[in-house]
């Protein structure tokens, strides 16, 4: 036969035993030619363009499901921004706009739509201050609504007064969702150095460089790398478990772009980008710390944990960039502290702490992910959180997020339940001292030297 | 002029009770229910509206065309083929039935191996579909053949191996 039964039951196994999946199929839709001076036919154009492009996303990605004999577990769809799209109406409330995203992801049958978005890394447009108004009433009405919003990048700096308004953004959204744990705050994401093809909500949006429509694909597979460091042994030296996660992250790209091909030829719409990112979920063996404690350290936050944690990331990207052209997104290890059962445990045993995650997410692929923290934390202190985390990708030239959650009424190591691939976090301690002086300073922190590069 | 969308405030500034749209046009819902209760006819050049087929933009059709274009892996079958794989307790008549329901689906099998382990067998076939034969009917069809605690089947297309195991 063409392939060897070894590798034909490595194939069936990292399906059906290691949870091997196409984590999402996510259809970018421009929305530049929907803005209109009236708010109310924005929405409509809206709600129209998104239905009539992604009408048969769910269907497609089922009948390559179906055909491949791979899960493709989520559809999604990624929109321009919308604070350009409705600039043109002058609006202050950008709410109904919000409604119609998710009136069009319900009529389509997908998970979730992203694009509530703005880029206010050097500055606000008045679209950009109405959307920042509208961002936790928005969150707090609809279901499927993702939002993301830029804040500093390595050629522009920090908008320190953008990442102060975002703070208050979080508390005010966490407050509008007190009946579900602050769950607003999970469809809510900052960015230093944004990525304009992520595929992966919250942040997925598509920026101006891209196509009319354009198919991104994210797969993952923590537990088929889990499970090939396992047979790896405790004996192998870092080189060959280094060569391991390669070859493994290798296979498991081919998968996204055999099915991101696929998908945008039935679809007849541009093939995007395949995003290989190590994404957690709360089922057992699908984490990423489970992979940091085979490696070696004792538990996930420990010493160790962040050398553990390069390695990973840089394995994963090299074994991706050569099984595809198309290597995009955020690609690399996900750290979402409440999606990842190991995380979840490591933070209940006080083995991973909030100042070791900021560690980590200097080589992670993204930044502080589903982090929950008192929900009467000050926004001074939430501000310098954020800050420090854009800071880290500015300085570094890569991309960082921060998706916080202040749980409303709950304090430090207390549980939160949200449930599904949301998961369960336990309220982390951000500390006794704020930076109430730096928060209100505001202002641009410039450009970093390495960004003078022409 | 080409006007990508019709809105219901463009229904509601329109005189006369009836809208041309051209092929290109997209009616919104809410135009068209405007446009109900107003007792406006919306239709398009050749008759009656109909949404047009998806604009993907200038850079789709490359889509179509051109993806299956770049090079693919090499692999025995090319394009109709499948890989059913048995594991379960052994017990006569496994190979039998499996085999039987490949061949009535259309299937012929280029290849075969089994193996034991302690009293678990699992088998692998390597089918090529011929003719019409849909790939989502053979699979569900295949994988409903097994039960708890007998064997399971899983089957997959063979690309799937040709793209993780060739360069």
């Amino acid at each position: 036969m063409g392939f060897t039964e070894q590798e034909i039951l490595e194939t069936v196994r990292m399906v059906a035993l290691e949870t091997l999946d196409i984590r999402t199929t996510t259809l970018g839709i421009s929305l530049f030619d929907c803005a209109d001076p009236d708010l109310e036919s924005t929405c409509e154009k809206v709600y129209t363009k998104v239905v009539h492009h992604a009408r048969r996303l769910v269907e497609v990605a089922q009948s390559i499901s179906d055909d491949y004999g791979i899960p493709i577990i989520n559809k999604r769809i990624a929109v321009t921004p919308v604070s350009w799209v409705a600039a043109a109406s002058g609006s202050h409330d950008l709410v109904p706009l919000a409604r119609a995203l998710d009136a069009a992801a319900k009529e389509v049958g997908v998970d979730y739509i992203g694009g509530f978005s703005s880029y206010v890394h050097k500055g606000f447009t008045r679209a950009d201050d109405a959307l920042f108004a509208s961002i936790p009433q928005a969150l707090a009405e609809t279901d499927h609504v993702c939002s993301s919003i830029s804040l500093g990048s390595t050629k522009s700096g920090l908008n320190m007064d953008a990442i102060a308004r975002f703070s208050q953004v979080v508390l005010d959204t966490a407050a509008l969702t007190v009946d579900t744990g602050g769950l607003g705050c999970a469809k809510l994401v900052c960015f230093c150095n944004v990525v304009e093809d992520n595929p992966f909500v919250a942040g997925a949006h598509i920026g101006v460089g891209e196509a009319e429509t354009v198919l991104n694909v994210g797969v993952s597979g923590p537990g088929v790398v889990r499970s090939a460091l396992e047979r790896l042994g405790p004996e192998a030296d870092l080189l060959a478990v280094a060569e391991t996660i390669k070859r493994t992250a290798f296979k498991i790209t081919r998968m996204g772009e055999l099915v991101g091909r696929e998908a945008a030829s039935r679809l007849g719409t541009s093939f995007g980008i395949v995003d290989i990112s190590l994404a957690p979920t709360p089922a057992v063996g699908d984490s990423v710390s489970d992979i940091l404690e085979l490696m070696g350290v004792d538990r996930t936050g420990a010493p160790g944990t962040t050398a553990a944690l390069a390695l990973l990331t840089d394995a994963v990207k090299k074994g991706g960039a050569m099984a595809s052209s198309s290597v995009g997104g955020l690609s690399g290890a996900f750290i979402p502290v409440s999606e990842d059962q190991g995380m979840i445990d490591a933070v209940r045993d006080g083995a991973l702490s909030l100042a070791k995650l900021e560690a980590m997410t200097t080589v992670c692929s993204v930044g502080l992910d589903m982090v929950a923290v008192p929900g009467d934390t000050p926004v001074d202190v939430l501000t310098g959180i954020i800050a420090d985390e854009m800071a880290i990708g500015m300085v570094n030239n890569k991309t960082t997020a921060v998706r916080i959650i202040p749980v409303p009424g709950k304090g430090p190591g207390e549980t939160v339940e949200w449930g599904g691939l949301l998961g369960t976090a336990i309220v982390q301690d951000p500390g006794r001292f704020g930076c109430s002086i730096f928060h209100a300073r505001g202002g641009r922190m410039p450009a970093p030297i390495q960004s003078y590069r022409n | 002029m080409t006007r990508r969308f019709l809105t219901a405030e463009d229904v509601r500034r329109a005189a006369g009770n009836e809208i041309v749209v051209d092929a290109e046009t997209v009616v919104t819902p809410q135009a068209l229910e405007v446009a109900r209760q107003s007792g406006i006819t919306i239709r398009g050049a050749g008759g009656s509206y109909a949404e047009p087929q998806p604009d993907r933009g200038p850079d789709a059709s490359r889509a179509v065309t051109k993806l299956r274009q770049i090079p693919e892996p090499e692999g025995a079958l090319k394009g109709r083929g499948l890989i059913v794989t048995v594991v379960g307790c052994n017990r006569p008549g496994v190979l039998a039935e499996v085999s039987a329901a490949i061949a009535a689906l259309g299937g012929n099998v280029n290849d075969i191996s089994q193996k034991m382990v302690d009293q678990y067998f699992h088998m692998v076939f390597v089918v090529e579909l011929s003719g019409s034969g849909n790939f989502g009917d053979v699979k569900r069809e295949l994988e409903a053949l097994g039960h708890e605690g007998d064997y399971a089947v899983s089957v997959m297309h063979e690309r799937v191996f040709r793209f993780m195991h060739r360069v």
